[in-house]
């Protein structure tokens, strides 16, 4: 290659011309060229992403230091600019790291670390600060003061481009109100055409935190979002890799990093989830790929001309006529026993025998003989050898009697007898004239033999050899074939070797080990979401679901997703879709994500929403919002905008989804029946009173009181109230089929009221008593609470425990 | 008219007790309730003491726990008051005219959607307070139909007693039934039979025929479906004056369900049967067999006429040998033939050989 390359260009000139153009690319045009994928594209993006990279990096801070945190955003109008400034409460950062924080790209502490964490590249707030010095040419300011100081820090710092490190223009030490925290000031080219995206991330970034407190303020609005819970998210624990979630390059890196001298104790030292087992499998898989196995024949029976016996016996000389003997004939005996053999299953026979032999007839079988040994019953059993004589046409005949059974055996009976003699009758010799001897191969070329000999066979037989059956060829014998017992190479050993780095990878990977612990991830949990969502949005019906972990790549994952229905939700047009991925919204490229395409495959109508057509996103007065929790989320791009469609994903997408929506789906139908039911009480309730009252007039009857009959219609909770002299007496009437659980107060006023013991309570307040009853009535039963008070009492009852349309109150 | 005083306030009385139930039930808190029998052919089985099909145990109920219910509960109480006001005032009304005066009822739901609505609210009324609507002093739209026939009567009519020859002070449509016959009082007759026909055409050949005369026979028309005034005369007809009961219909499924309700009693009014059935009533034709023997014209069953006689294979008034026997004849020739196709032999065929052929048969002549 490198002959060809100078012969191209002539000489040397061309690769003079070509190095003389070759230099390192600045950080700033790197960025330039890149700002799309950064989320820097527009003017109007720059603004939001800044505001969320800061944001971010904020929560980040303070959650890390297990400060609630307390957020406040503000951009203003700044001439030709706009000026953004973000600050946080957070522990702030010493004077020493400050600068390489804002001032270099890539620096930061989560790359390399596998956790849970908002940022992960450490390119966010590094590339906020140069978008805003490439377009305003302004330095960033930034205030910090650590927990504890007296001062703040006070730095006007630029990143100088070409050699990616922070230029500090000004630093000094200042005073600032917050006891501790960090603040930011860019100024930069930008428009507000993205309010609404810049509104949704806030607003969703207060959804998902409800533990924060997050203010606003830009030059046309002013939103606060107040903390409602002081419970902060789990902290995350930092996780090795698992096998599955690494690549090469970070391999053989971890390769070189390890002090690990075996690989069993690699393993087992860097990553997650391998312990003694699963290391043993792994290295068997790598066993496999870095040596191959060794094909296993039938070992020739007592009628068969080869005679192992005869081979050992003439294969060992100077031992002794008996010793020998004794040990030709208890091999070949011990073979019979095997089903089948491989090379060094053979070795190690031999090596047994040898010892017993030389035990008792006192003689000594060196390593020489016994590798002779070895050798020569070796050839006796695949029928190979000079010394036994074996002519050679016969030559490989045991290999392709024993291959002829074997392919026999996994072909279908559509081949014909020929064709499975063709292909045995040309593996067998790709067999016996292997390199190998002892018939040691991978499985790539045990497929490149079969390759071959079916080849051949379709092609001067006449004869089909598919796929398929090549296939399962390939398999029968690699079945056959047995692992071979050599020790790995050692850690140094695979770390210089590429392939070998490549094949304990393959290794790995085909290996199963358990998913990774789920420590590292931090959900916010249903019960948070609901709790978010309620904060933002004043729904009828909330319900949220948080999946077990699961794994993709490596990488363990939990997909939570949460639902606000009704109430001031709008109700115009279609449902709200909110994507979050390590509690940061995604407000760009809705279209692109995979939450989206789940939430339009979903049939809503099953859960009781209106959805055109039975496919798309629902319709009515619905929020759904989506989080995907992972150490290492699949994004579609760099700017973090969309989720991958990863089929893994993708399903606990749709089960986090459907779980909250049955949720929904009951609550809508109790709602309808509800509605029902109070539409046939108000129906009921016009004609009833009507009926009663012509009733009343036919029999020239008194006026009727019809509560009692309604409640009894109405499946309802009746309470009644009985006066008997001083005996004031509450019925509870469950007609209902189910349980009533209710609560009553009766206030009494002008008279104060007796209760014998009981369940009841009384108490005064400013001349009127409570009276306080908790009680239980099953369906169909009745409940009465029995007590006095002086005639001229009044009384003003409450029920509480049960829908009002479930309850008929008659005292 | 002193009697007739006593059953308007009985009637009356009956009814407010009715009221009476569903106020108490009211008073004591519980869902008002009404029960009627299920008014269904499943639901009707023959009383072997008055040989007359009656309704079963099965009841349904109206109840005020549905709005439905409620509704028609409200509905029975207007209209309770409105027929306890009618019988104070001696008045009379139609069953439509409920119908559309239930339009001036001050609640809503209290109107009639619908005639059959009102009509059968009626009938309910009816089984409840075991009092006919011709007590309430409702009657149907339509009269009943014409008598013919040797058979001299005194009617009570709004402008006196009225006493006429069923053959002699009549025109040749014969004597208009009322709408209550009990209004009638019968003073003599030199029948020996009562012929009910079905259709109008055949009434009038018989009478041009002069069958009537020639045969001593009452020829009552029943006009389709006979009105519960033809049954209920044809009734007395039998059990006061003795006479044997015939009819003569057209040969389909239709017809068999007119005779039907006058010899074993309606579905709907199967409350009445003892009151309105002619159980000894006997068919005359046209049967199936005679559309055989006699080589009537045909016509093809459509499919609704196999329906219906499929349906009432399974009707228990229908389950007798003879009848099996005829409706399974029917589906076999696939054929059903009209009284009038009888005029393919000529105008005088009926009269001169087919009914007396057949009366005679059934040992009536």
């Amino acid at each position: 290659m490198t002959s060809e390359q100078s012969q191209l260009g002539d000489g040397e000139e061309i690769a003079e011309e070509l190095a003389e153009s070759q230099r390192s690319i600045s950080i700033a045009e790197f960025f330039e060229k890149n700002k799309h994928m950064l989320g820097f594209g527009s003017k109007a993006r720059g603004l939001v992403t800044a505001v969320k990279e800061a944001v971010d990096n904020a929560l980040d801070a303070c959650e890390e230091a297990g400060i609630a945190p307390d957020i406040y955003v503000e951009i203003q109008e700044a001439g030709d600019y706009y000026r953004l400034i973000v600050e946080d409460n957070g522990p702030g950062i010493t004077k020493e790291q400050l600068p390489k924080v804002f001032g270099k790209l890539l620096y930061g502490s989560r790359f390399h670390a596998r956790e849970q964490n908002r940022g992960q590249q450490g390119i966010g707030i590094s590339a906020a600060v140069l978008h805003s010095q490439l377009t305003s040419g302004k330095p960033a300011k930034i205030t910090s003061r650590t927990k504890g100081g007296t001062e703040a820090e006070y730095f006007e710092l630029i990143i100088d481009t070409d050699a990616n490190e922070p230029e500090i223009d000004v630093e000094e030490t200042t005073t600032w109100e917050r006891p501790h925290g960090t603040r930011i000031e860019m100024e930069m080219e930008a428009n507000m055409r993205a309010r609404n995206q810049l509104h949704d991330y806030i607003k969703h970034t207060a959804v998902v935190n409800p533990h924060a407190r997050i203010e606003l303020r830009e030059p046309s609005e002013h939103m606060k979002y107040e903390r409602v819970t002081d419970q902060l998210p789990a902290e995350t624990e930092e996780i090795r890799p698992h096998p599955h979630g690494v690549e090469l390059g970070t391999l053989i890196k971890m390769l070189d990093a390890t002090d690990s001298y075996s690989v069993s104790g690699f393993l087992q030292s860097e990553f997650t989830r391998v312990g003694g087992k699963t290391s043993d499998s792994v290295i068997d898989n790598f066993r496999d790929r870095h040596f191959g196995r060794e094909m296993s024949w039938t070992p020739p029976r007592a009628h068969d001309p080869a005679d192992v016996a005869r081979a050992l016996d003439a294969a060992v000389a100077n031992k002794g006529a008996e010793a020998t003997a004794e040990f030709a004939d208890r091999v070949a005996d011990a073979l019979d026993g095997y089903d089948r053999v491989a090379h060094h299953e053979l070795c190690d026979l031999v090596d047994d025998v040898a010892d017993d032999i030389e035990d008792k007839h006192d003689v000594t079988f060196g390593s020489t003989v016994r590798g002779n040994a070895c050798e020569a019953g070796w050839a006796a059993i695949v029928g190979t050898g000079d010394a036994l004589g074996v002519d050679d046409a016969d030559e490989y005949e045991q290999l392709r009697a024993d291959l002829y059974a074997v392919v026999d055996e996994v072909t279908t009976t559509q081949k014909d007898d020929a064709t499975i003699q063709g292909i045995a009758d040309r593996l067998a010799p790709k067999f016996g004239d292997s390199d190998d001897a002892r018939h040691r191969l991978t499985r790539d070329e045990i497929r490149e033999f079969v390759r071959r000999a079916a080849d051949a066979t379709e092609e001067y037989d006449d004869a089909t050899f598919g796929e398929t059956a090549r296939d399962n060829v390939v398999e029968a014998i690699w079945e056959r074939a047995r692992r071979v017992p050599d020790d790995p190479p050692n850690v140094t050993e695979i770390a210089g070797d590429r392939d070998a780095s490549s094949e304990l990878l393959e290794a790995m990977r085909e290996t199963d080990i358990i998913a990774p612990p789920t420590g590292c991830l931090s959900p916010i949990e249903s019960d948070l979401i609901e709790e978010g969502l309620r904060k933002e949005y004043d729904a009828d019906f909330y319900a949220a679901a948080t999946r077990e972990a699961s794994v993709h790549g490596g990488d363990p994952f939990i997909v939570e997703a949460g639902l606000a229905y009704g109430g001031d939700v709008a109700a115009e047009g279609k449902a709200e879709v909110m994507r979050f991925a390590n509690r940061v919204p995604l407000v760009y490229q809705r279209g692109a994500c995979a939450t989206t395409d789940v939430v339009k495959q979903i049939n809503w109508r099953n859960y009781n929403l209106d959805q055109p057509g039975g496919s798309g996103i629902p319709n009515g007065p619905v929020v759904i919002m989506v989080h995907v929790a992972s150490t290492n989320v699949p994004f579609t791009s760099e700017s973090k905008d969309a989720v991958a469609n990863v089929p893994e994903l993708e399903s606990e997408i749709e089960l986090a989804m459907r779980e909250a929506a049955r949720e929904l789906k009951s609550f809508l139908k109790k709602r309808r029946s509800m509605q029902q039911r109070r539409e046939k009480q108000d129906k009921l309730a016009t004609i009833l009173p009507e009926m009663a009252e012509k009733l009343s007039a036919v029999t020239d009857n008194d006026d009727l009181d019809i509560d009692d009959t309604l409640a009894r219609i109405m499946n309802n909770v009746l309470v009644e109230r009985q006066r008997d002299d001083d005996t004031v007496r509450l019925v509870i009437e469950n007609n209902s089929d189910r349980a009533a659980d209710v609560e009553i107060t009766d206030i009494v006023a002008g008279s104060e009221p007796v209760l014998p013991n009981g369940d009841a309570s009384v108490v005064e307040m400013d001349g009127e008593w409570f009276v306080k009853w908790s009680t239980s009535v099953s369906a169909g039963d009745e409940a009465t609470l029995e007590y006095d008070a002086g005639a001229d009492a009044e009384f003003d009852i409450s029920v509480e425990g049960l829908e009002d349309e479930r309850v008929t109150i008659d005292a | 008219m002193s009697a007739d005083t006593d059953t308007d306030a009985d009637a009356r009385a009956q009814l407010i007790d009715l009221a009476e139930e569903f106020y108490e039930q009211f008073e004591g808190g519980d869902v008002p309730t009404m029960r009627i029998p299920t008014r269904t052919k499943s639901n009707i089985e023959y009383d072997e003491d008055k040989n007359v099909w009656v309704y079963g145990d099965r009841e349904s109920t109206r109840t005020a726990k549905t709005i439905s219910g409620a509704e028609k509960l409200l509905k029975a109480t207007y209209t309770i008051d409105f027929l306890a006001r009618q019988l104070d005032q001696d008045r009379s009304s139609t069953l439509r005219e409920l119908y559309y005066l239930s339009e001036s009822w001050d609640v809503d739901e209290a109107q009639f959607n619908s005639q059959d609505e009102s009509n059968s609210l009626i009938e309910d009324l009816e089984i409840v307070s075991e009092v006919k609507r011709e007590d309430f002093h409702m009657r149907p739209e339509e009269s009943g139909a014409k008598v013919m026939g040797p058979l001299l009567l005194r009617e009570q009519t709004n402008r006196g007693d009225r006493e006429i020859h069923c053959q002699d002070d009549v025109g040749q449509g014969g004597y208009q039934i009322p709408n209550n016959p009990d209004t009638i009082e019968f003073l003599d007759n030199d029948a020996e039979f009562v012929l009910c026909v079905e259709t109008g055409g055949m009434r009038d050949r018989l009478v041009e025929n002069g069958f009537d005369d020639e045969h001593d026979a009452l020829v009552v028309h029943l006009g389709g479906q006979p009105a519960r005034a033809t049954r209920r005369l044809t009734k007395r007809l039998h059990d006061e004056l003795d006479l044997p009961v015939t009819v003569f219909t057209d040969g389909d499924p239709w017809s068999y369900r007119i005779f039907g309700s006058v010899s074993y009693g309606s579905i709907k009014s199967a409350h009445l049967s003892e009151y309105l059935a002619t159980p000894e009533a006997q068919f005359i034709g046209i049967q199936p067999e005679d559309i055989v023997e006699y080589d009537l014209p045909t016509d093809p069953l459509a499919d609704s006429d196999v329906n219906a006689l499929e349906s009432e294979l399974e009707d228990p008034r229908f389950q007798t040998d003879y009848w099996e026997e005829q409706i399974e004849l029917q589906l076999d020739i696939g054929k059903k033939s009209e009284q009038q196709s009888l005029a393919s032999y000529g105008l005088d065929f009926v009269t001169e050989t087919y009914l007396p052929e057949r009366l005679d048969e059934m040992g009536v002549l």
